[in-house]
């Protein structure tokens, strides 16, 4: 199968004068397009650092990862900008729309970056809300959503310039437990249309919708498990 | 495309945060209204000196001859005579020319009488210069050849002495002193009645409309009254005299008086006009630019309000930096905002000064000139404060990293 996420001996190192914090320590993994991967530890335990080098928000410190066979590392400012706007889907633990702008202009955000023309970005805005089930909320304001409403207008924001990769960070972090299945059934069936999913989570109970978890202790992997039947 | 979506976005900004950004134009909207009403009030002020010296005659001349003996400056007189002789030499290139000044004479009728100042004329002097004649007519070449006793008054002069402007035909009584050889009263027609009609200018500038005692006899008779003759030529020069004119001129009054020719004193109203429109340009330039001493104030207010709200809004720089946004994208973005707050906050400005000037233009019945390219200008130069000044905030929002950005709370 497809490689869409390889890393190699990938290292993280904080230099903060004194000490030197390893966040990640040589690490090695292989994310295959369509999984529905969870990454699991503790606070500290690296895999926030983990999840913006994914994500291209950081820049490792050593050893390579290759986001669809590219080597990101390398590239510019700006290139990374746009790995982020086309292969990456964001979701957040507290949801960032943006505040006082409507559901459907948080939406065409990532299209109005990718230079998608007025007319399809309303087009496809509108879909995406309606696939998430807020056909009836498109000109809400963030702040008149409910936290399970925001997380679906994050996931549809997510979804717009259809990104090979969907990265969550504790999505269901601020949200009570039947939002937080709701929004896990979302991602269950992006997955299953073959959307790379990656959630991280210290909750067990989120981790049981993927397919395979992976668990980290002080910057390292601990354990890799693959559920046998999916 | 993106440069419409940072439009939209920053008005956005501006709407949802309408006290706060009224408050940051203020400065804008302060200065730019006080550098367009200076300006526009320089330029009404120019127009209205133009026009009164086209009402004066652009190519009117005064001219005279100033010696110095070593100690006294003294003038030269001219005689009935030169005056005539210099009118035959440069008829192609003197439209019309008198003895202006006639002294002071004393109007009479029965018990009343009345100051007055005696102007000289000669035929034709309505044609080269606006004379609101109201009843009657003005003094013409037979009353200058004849050296008739007809004289025109002012209206109110009339209203003085004969408690009414209706006294075309009237004779009245003039008293004047004979070039220091006796008081003499003579008999005077009355021929015309003119209306003095100040113009606004004049107005503005404190004097009365009230000018009485300002009247119109033949020239002829002007050098009985000074017998010495008169010191000041007034005189109107043709379109089409040649640009040496004046150094000719000046010349042959020298040689007539035996003076040197700097001694003669040649005023033209164009020179005039035209000092006075370069001083008053050079004062509004000045004011205005210290008016637009606010225009920098303006600017750091906005500079401020910018730092804020860049550091308000910290996370949704980084959320959008997360779904794409390029450095560029961020700095136009903040540009923008700023811009438009400077920009808005300009055309509000120059409407507001632009206002205050034609409101009071009409309440002072003067026309005044605002110019569009003024108004243009100030528009231009807002943008440019709120881009220069929204550069560091724009900057700083630009180079902000994601990961603190969005951890920001």
């Amino acid at each position: 199968m497809n490689e869409i996420i390889k890393i190699e001996e990938l290292e993280k190192v904080y230099d903060t004068g004194a000490i030197q914090v390893h966040a990640l320590k040589k690490i090695n993994l292989s994310i295959e397009q369509g999984e529905y991967v969870a990454i699991m530890g503790q606070s500290g335990s690296g895999k926030s650092t983990l999840m913006n080098i994914l994500g291209c928000l950081d820049r490792p410190t050593g050893g390579h990862y290759y986001l669809d066979g590219i080597d990101v590392g390398k590239l510019s400012e700006n290139k990374l900008s746009a790995v982020r706007n086309k292969k990456i889907g964001f979701v957040f633990q507290s949801f960032h729309l943006i505040p006082r702008t409507s559901a459907m202009k948080n939406v065409e955000l990532p299209m109005i970056y990718g230079k998608i023309a007025n007319r399809k970005r309303h087009q496809r805005a509108k879909e995406l809300l309606c696939k998430v089930g807020l056909e009836k909320r498109l000109n809400h304001l963030p702040q008149e959503l409910s936290g399970g409403q925001r997380q679906r207008v994050a996931i549809a924001r997510a979804l717009a310039n259809d990104p090979p990769i969907i990265l969550a960070d504790e999505p269901t972090g601020n949200l009570d437990t039947a939002s937080s299945v709701e929004i896990m059934e979302l991602f269950t069936e992006l997955n299953k249309e073959g959307v790379t999913v990656i959630v991280v989570t210290h909750e067990d109970d989120i981790a049981e919708f993927t397919n395979r978890v992976i668990r980290f202790r002080d910057g390292q992997i601990m354990s890799d498990v693959r559920k046998e039947n999916p | 495309m993106l440069l419409w979506e940072n439009m939209k976005l920053a008005l956005t900004a501006i709407r949802v945060n309408k006290m706060r950004s009224f408050l940051t134009m203020l400065g804008m909207i302060i200065g730019i209204s006080s550098v367009i009403a200076i300006v526009s009030i320089g330029d009404t002020m120019r127009s209205m000196f133009a026009k009164e010296y086209e009402e004066i005659g652009l190519n009117r001349v005064k001219c005279y001859v100033m010696k110095f003996d070593g100690y006294y400056y003294y003038s030269e007189n001219f005689t009935a005579d030169q005056f005539n002789e210099i009118a035959s030499v440069f008829s192609d290139e003197i439209e019309y020319i008198s003895a202006n000044e006639g002294g002071t004479i004393t109007g009479i009728n029965g018990r009343k009488n009345y100051e007055i100042v005696s102007t000289g004329v000669r035929g034709g002097y309505e044609k080269v210069q606006k004379v609101n004649i109201i009843a009657g007519r003005m003094i013409n070449n037979k009353d200058y050849e004849g050296k008739k006793n007809n004289i025109v008054l002012e209206e109110a002069t009339a209203i003085e002495l004969f408690g009414t402007a209706d006294v075309v035909g009237k004779t009245m009584k003039v008293k004047y002193t004979k070039g220091g050889s006796g008081t003499f009263v003579d008999d005077f027609n009355i021929v015309g009645v003119y209306r003095n009609s100040q113009s606004v200018l004049m107005k503005l500038l404190g004097g009365t409309d009230n000018t009485r005692g300002l009247a119109y006899v033949p020239e002829s008779i002007v050098f009985d009254i000074n017998v010495n003759g008169v010191w000041m030529i007034d005189m109107f020069v043709s379109e089409d005299a040649p640009p040496t004119f004046q150094t000719q001129f000046t010349n042959y009054i020298a040689r007539m008086t035996n003076a040197k020719p700097e001694d003669v004193r040649y005023s033209s109203a164009k020179e005039a006009m035209g000092e006075m429109d370069s001083i008053l340009g050079t004062l509004s330039i000045a004011v205005g630019a210290i008016a637009a001493i606010s225009l920098v104030v303006g600017g750091i207010g906005i500079m401020n309000i910018m730092l804020v709200s860049v550091t308000e809004r910290t996370r949704e720089i980084g959320i959008r930096k997360a779904l794409g946004a390029r450095t560029g994208d961020v700095l136009t973005q903040f540009l923008i905002e700023s811009a438009v707050i400077s920009l808005v906050g300009g055309i509000i400005g120059a409407s507001l000064g632009a206002g205050v000037v034609i409101i009071g233009g009409i309440a002072l019945g003067v026309e005044v000139v605002v110019k569009p390219s003024v108004m243009l200008m100030a528009f231009a130069f807002s943008a440019l404060v709120g881009i220069f000044f929204g550069l560091y905030p724009a900057r700083k929002a630009a180079k902000s990293d994601p990961i603190t950005a969005l951890r920001y709370e």
